[in-house]
């Protein structure tokens, strides 16, 4: 089984928002990061997912399994982490465990334990004293010690300073030495995934633009700079969005031989970052 | 095995990691036969991807530098390095042979271009 | 699903120490038997919807490998036995203050209790968060003084039907009455668990 999560045309409809047509599959082994501004549909898209949320139309299906026939085997099988604290607030970590251990059948003290002495964390403390990255790696003890095929994460780093923010990127990097584990999450913090990230999925409005490995998104798309002059109609056709300013353009492109072609040495040709990629793209998709 | 990667440099990472293996290797650093480390640990030695190092390796096999055995780990090919050096000096012999024909070009001597030459290489 | 119920034991660690201060008080108060044993067999049941009104905690259950079925079904088997343990223990202490109560005290105690998760179970999952606490303490007093008079005024206009109630030989009442507060118990079940499997978190 190579897709450990997979979504068929999965359409959610809010008053006034709504997620549609989305197809994506998460490959088995990998990481894939999930990106898109805030509000895009990450939350959503994982609520499914989660089975947190029914889709109105299209199917979910994880290690290959449907939630309706096998949701306790799907979740037995997930460590989930979430944004916010989901674990009752005046509880210590003891009593936690005391709850979530016995929901699962390969639940294994000591790796929890071990978790629990490296991220130094009190047993016996309410998790409400906690602090932002404490909370968040008590949920990463819990989601991990379970022996879970799949870590499912709703923007793990968001709130977290950035030496935590590269320690729980170790952390991954290590939980990846695994072959069979594979890892989805969301974030917007781009620069999270330059490190650890085999698959880049982005969502914008409710849409997925794409999903790809890294190296396709970094052959597929780049940034182009030069001079004002060169722009005409038929030009610009090779660009998903243009920022012009006096000093000269900059643009998206997603068709880097064309403009090759076209504008040779006249221009510079650099490698674009997610960053460039959301940005360029939030600003016009007139053919993506 | 030592490998450094740039984040810098224009070159991609998976090229830096093919470029630095092979050199090792035709270096004689890396004998024929040696295990290199499986590409999930060198991910993550060296906080890259582990589709990063999937690719560099599928590229070394490719070019015959290093083999793959299932549940074993990746080895250093055996390698022909007569024909590997032979292959490398008609490469020389040709970029000369442009050096060469610029230099007549511009009426630069063989003396001049001798001493072009020697600094360079000293550097 | 037994970790399920046995979460409200963890979860209430510290409440449960007022829990026996509180039966003590109505005991000492000379309140009905029948209200102590009501008040007693509420006690786990309601402050466990205080937690579970909040959507974090839907999410974590809802993630962890159960069904919404099985959620349900611990709410509902939960407060069942919950209320035998709360009558046990208040049993014992009306036993060692000497008051004397009836097997009917416990029977009428059980049955309001039971119907009153009947009504207020279902309502947890339609309202929003928040509104819960007020909802149950609003339909906990409006059932302990409307209750009665309906009864009493129902009793008086309706004579046929307690004609009909007075002439049963007492354990065709007592079986009726508890088959009747089971169907209540169960359809309020199947509805509840309907509720919560279209729920969004």
């Amino acid at each position: 089984m190579e897709n450990v999560v997979e979504l068929k045309n999965v359409t959610k409809k809010f008053k006034g928002f709504s997620v549609e047509n989305i197809d994506l599959q998460v490959k088995q082994g990998f990481v894939t990061g999930f990106i898109g501004a805030n509000g895009a549909g990450k939350s959503t898209t994982i609520k499914m997912m989660m089975n947190l949320l029914k889709p109105d139309a299209g199917e979910v299906k994880l290690f290959g399994l449907d939630y309706k026939t096998h949701e306790k085997a799907i979740k037995e099988r997930i460590g989930f982490v979430y944004d916010g604290n989901v674990f009752f607030e005046g509880l210590n970590l003891k009593d936690i465990k005391r709850i979530v251990a016995p929901a699962y059948k390969h639940w294994d003290d000591k790796i929890f334990l071990k978790y629990v002495e490296q991220f130094e964390l009190p047993l016996n403390k309410a998790i409400k004293t906690f602090s932002k990255g404490m909370q968040m790696k008590a949920s990463l003890a819990i989601a991990l010690s379970h022996h879970a095929e799949l870590i499912i994460m709703d923007e793990p780093t968001a709130g977290l300073d950035p030496i935590f923010r590269r320690e729980l990127l170790v952390l991954l990097q290590e939980l990846m030495l695994d072959g069979n584990r594979t890892i989805f999450f969301s974030t917007h913090i781009t620069t999270d995934l330059d490190r650890i990230a085999d698959y880049i999925a982005l969502i914008q409005r409710g849409q997925l633009v794409f999903n790809k490995s890294i190296h396709e998104v970094a052959e597929s798309y780049a940034l182009v700079k030069g001079g004002m002059d060169l722009l005409d109609r038929d030009t610009e056709k090779d660009f998903v969005h243009i920022h012009r300013a006096s000093t000269g353009f900059e643009a998206l492109t997603d068709n880097i031989n064309a403009v090759k072609n076209t504008f040779g040495d006249k221009v510079v040709i650099e490698r674009a970052s997610l960053e460039d990629i959301m940005y360029y793209l939030k600003g016009g998709m007139h053919h993506v | 095995m030592q490998i450094i990667i740039s984040n810098s440099s224009k070159e991609p990472i998976y090229e830096q990691i093919t470029n630095q293996i092979k050199s090792s290797i035709l270096a004689g650093e890396l004998q024929e036969g040696t295990a290199i480390p499986s590409m999930r640990n060198l991910a993550k030695d060296l906080q890259i991807s582990v589709i990063t190092t999937k690719r560099a390796y599928e590229e070394l096999e490719k070019a015959g530098f290093i083999y793959s055995i299932v549940g074993k780990g990746s080895f250093v090919a055996e390698q022909n390095l007569e024909v590997i050096r032979e292959k490398k000096l008609k490469v020389i012999e040709e970029q000369l042979g442009a050096v060469i024909s610029n230099s007549r070009e511009i009426g630069l001597s063989l003396d001049e271009l001798q001493q072009l030459l020697k600094i360079l290489y000293e550097e | 699903m037994f970790n399920l119920i046995r979460r409200d034991i963890i979860l209430q660690k510290r409440q449960l120490f007022i829990f026996i201060p509180f039966i003590l008080f109505f005991i000492f108060m000379d309140a009905h038997p029948a209200l102590t044993f009501l008040i007693a067999s509420i006690f786990i049941p309601f402050n466990t919807y205080a937690y579970d009104e909040k959507t974090e905690t839907n999410i974590l259950l809802n993630s962890l490998p159960y069904t919404r079925t099985e959620i349900i079904a611990s709410r509902y088997l939960g407060a069942i036995v919950y209320m035998v343990l709360a009558i046990g223990v208040t049993s014992l202490a009306l036993f060692a203050f000497n008051k004397t109560f009836t097997m009917n005290d416990i029977a009428i105690g059980s049955s309001l209790f039971l119907l009153f998760a009947s009504i207020t179970f279902p309502l947890f999952y339609i309202l929003k968060p928040g509104y819960i606490t007020m909802v149950v303490i609003i339909s906990f007093l409006v059932l302990a003084s409307v209750g009665p008079a309906i009864v009493l005024f129902l009793a008086d206009r309706l004579t046929a039907i307690t004609d009909f109630i007075v002439n049963l030989s007492v354990p065709t009442l007592y079986t009726g009455a508890t088959i009747a507060i089971i169907i209540v118990y169960v359809i309020s079940w199947g509805i509840t668990t309907a509720i919560y499997q279209r729920k969004a978190f």
